[in-house]
């Protein structure tokens, strides 16, 4: 890369992208086991790996009705 | 009144419980700032890559602040609406087939009163959001890249959000009727059919609610075309909606007798 | 009658093409524990519904003391438990209890008052502060038994309360249940006539949509002491032929038949057993076994709702 990344500018978003990955992550943490759609394990995987993408998806399919 | 303050406090504790006042207007917050990012270092990564001769590079230049807060709202109208549609399904279909709703109807049959909370709190969800989103879109752009002005960016900001709102709205009585997963891909399934409906025919349907996204965008960049059919075609839709929600839940509240 | 709570007239309900109550009639006493007894499918649950203001009735009238003859005035002064109490997981106990009491129109005092005190009542005061989806059956249903008394009503209205329950669920239920009893009139629904017995002094028995039976408990005791006798035969062809003629006998008022047993109701007791011994050894029936004696409530349920 020649060009100079201003991390003033880059920094809010990922941090954001930390927030909604540790909310998720809280969330699944206080979910009992058998709320969660699958392995416990596997949201993990996805949520980290996953950037926005996979934290949306935990969101949004990731926990069953109680 | 009363109750409507009782049932609408439900639904923002219900929504805080899912961590949904953090999930929803983050997401939204990340495209909105991300899409004057994107386009900022544009020319930058492309040069950087090498992949382009030279030449062509340098004709790619950072477009316009305007076109950029218009590019935003496509992204969330695509992301962003899936993801209010998503975390909205359930309001009314979870309550229906999970059989909430028979306990709570035995003490208050004002079924309206209840489906106008959830509608308000879809709406403040989603207003938080979008606000949070377009603002940080415009913040971004104004610092990056060049200067707005005010008053086309808070009409085009309304204009798109009365376009989220009745698409939002639609969950309502399509949960009465059908799961969530199903009202969700059917409010998604209508809104690209009347946006689409309404992009390829503008003169026949001036006052399609489909239009408002369009128009939004155009705003933004110095046209200007007729707001108010279909603004109110949209509010219409949204009693319209609220309404009939009502009268199908009244209808069927309750789950199969076993 | 001046201290009835409910009359109900010729209800009934129809739902397309069946009609799950067939116009039914009965009163509920200030004060009263009454059982709505019958098999699944009697219409019990349909009743309760259009009580407490869920359905609207097809036909017949409701009418509470005092009130109009709609539900709708009355839906603050009544409890309702359905059969499948559904809760807001997410919310604990006793933020369910204040919802539900706001909801009456309690104040925001007066519900967090009266919900620690049904809270109380229900003896879930140290899960009140739990989450609901971490709650047991039995646990869920002293809440929805809680949230059904949390605005003091004059009439809680319970469909079938321990169906769903384990034993000791059940056991916890009922006794909550006798509790009750006298501080609010009760109607339950239940199709066991054991549990109708515990708690109440009233039934009223629903089959196929209609009203078998019904008035106090004690009444309808008396109403079908009547003498029996039962019979069984050694399993051989001319025995069982014989048990098929019995209820043709003049002695007999009704009979049940199986393969090799009968019940005789009778009217006199003495005239049928003379009768029947003389019919016997007259056929040389070789016999099992013959007692004298009463019949019951039980059996008349049995007839009722197995006929």
């Amino acid at each position: 890369m020649n060009f100079e990344i201003n991390w003033g500018i880059v920094w809010p978003i990922l941090a954001l992208q930390a927030v909604l990955a540790v909310t998720a992550l809280i969330s699944l943490a206080r979910t009992a086991t058998e709320a969660v759609r699958g392995p416990k394990w596997m949201w993990v995987l996805v949520i980290i790996a996953g950037n926005l993408a996979g934290s949306i998806a935990y969101f949004v399919g990731g926990r069953r009705d109680a | 009144m009363r109750l409507f303050w009782v049932f609408f406090h439900k639904e923002v504790i219900e929504a805080a419980r899912s961590y949904k006042w953090i999930w929803v207007p983050a997401v939204f917050l990340l495209l909105g700032v991300m899409q004057p990012v994107m386009m900022y270092y544009l020319p930058d990564i492309l040069r950087a890559s090498g992949e382009l001769p030279p030449e062509a590079a340098a004709l790619i230049t950072t477009p316009p602040p305007e076109e950029i807060i218009a590019s935003t709202l496509s992204q969330f109208s695509t992301i962003g609406l899936l993801v209010l549609v998503l975390s909205a399904m359930n309001i009314v279909a979870g309550e229906r087939t999970s059989g909430t709703t028979e306990m709570i109807l035995s003490r208050s049959s004002s079924v309206l009163t209840m489906m106008t909370a959830k509608w308000a709190a879809t709406m403040s969800l989603l207003l938080l959001s979008f606000a949070l989103g377009y603002a940080g879109a415009v913040y971004y752009t104004y610092q990056l890249i060049g200067p707005l002005e005010w008053g086309t960016l808070a009409g085009a900001g309304a204009v798109y959000a009365v376009w989220l709102a009745w698409i939002v709205t639609l969950l309502l009585p399509l949960g009465a009727v059908f799961r969530g997963p199903a009202a969700a891909f059917l409010s998604l399934g209508i809104a690209a059919a009347l946006t689409l409906l309404a992009s390829l025919l503008p003169s026949q349907l001036p006052w399609s609610p489909g239009r408002l996204s369009a128009i939004a965008t155009a705003m933004l960049t110095g046209e200007s075309s007729p707001t108010f059919a279909p603004a109110l075609a949209a509010v219409l839709l949204i009693i319209l909606s609220t309404v009939a929600a009502s009268v199908l839940l009244r209808r069927r509240p309750l789950s199969a007798q076993a | 009658m001046t201290n009835s709570l409910l009359y109900i007239r010729n209800l009934s309900k129809s739902i397309g093409s069946i009609t799950p109550v067939k116009g039914i009639s009965f009163e509920l006493e200030r004060g009263s524990c009454t059982a709505l007894l019958g098999p699944n499918g009697a219409g019990k649950t349909t009743t309760l519904r259009m009580l407490a203001g869920l359905l609207s009735p097809s036909g017949g009238e409701i009418q509470y003391e005092g009130g109009g003859k709609s539900g709708r005035d009355w839906q603050k002064r009544i409890g309702y438990l359905p059969q499948y109490p559904k809760f807001y997981g997410w919310m604990t106990g006793m933020e369910y209890l204040i919802f539900s009491a706001k909801l009456s129109g309690l104040s925001g005092a007066q519900a967090r008052k009266r919900s620690l005190e049904v809270l109380d009542t229900v003896g879930l005061r140290e899960a009140a502060k739990r989450r609901i989806a971490g709650y047991s059956g039995g646990m869920k249903q002293r809440l929805g038994i809680a949230q059904s008394l949390v605005h003091e009503p004059s009439l809680i209205m319970l469909d079938e309360p321990v169906s769903a329950l384990d034993p000791i669920g059940r056991r916890e239920v009922m006794d909550l249940l006798s509790r009750l009893r006298g501080e609010v009139t009760i109607l339950f629904s239940t199709h066991v006539l054991h549990d109708a017995e515990e708690v109440c002094d009233r039934m009223v028995v629903m089959v196929d949509g209609r009203i078998a039976e019904q008035g106090s408990w004690t009444e309808l005791r008396e109403k079908y002491r009547q003498p029996v006798l039962l019979l069984e035969v050694e399993p051989a062809a001319r025995e069982e032929a014989w048990l098929r003629t019995l209820p043709g006998m003049p002695f007999v008022e009704s009979a049940d038949i199986r393969s090799r047993t009968a019940a005789l109701a009778v009217r006199d007791l003495d005239q049928a057993r003379n009768a029947l011994m003389r019919e016997m050894s007259d056929s040389r029936i070789r016999f099992q076994r013959i007692e004298a004696g009463t019949s019951s409530l039980e059996d008349m349920f049995m007839k009722v709702v197995g006929g």
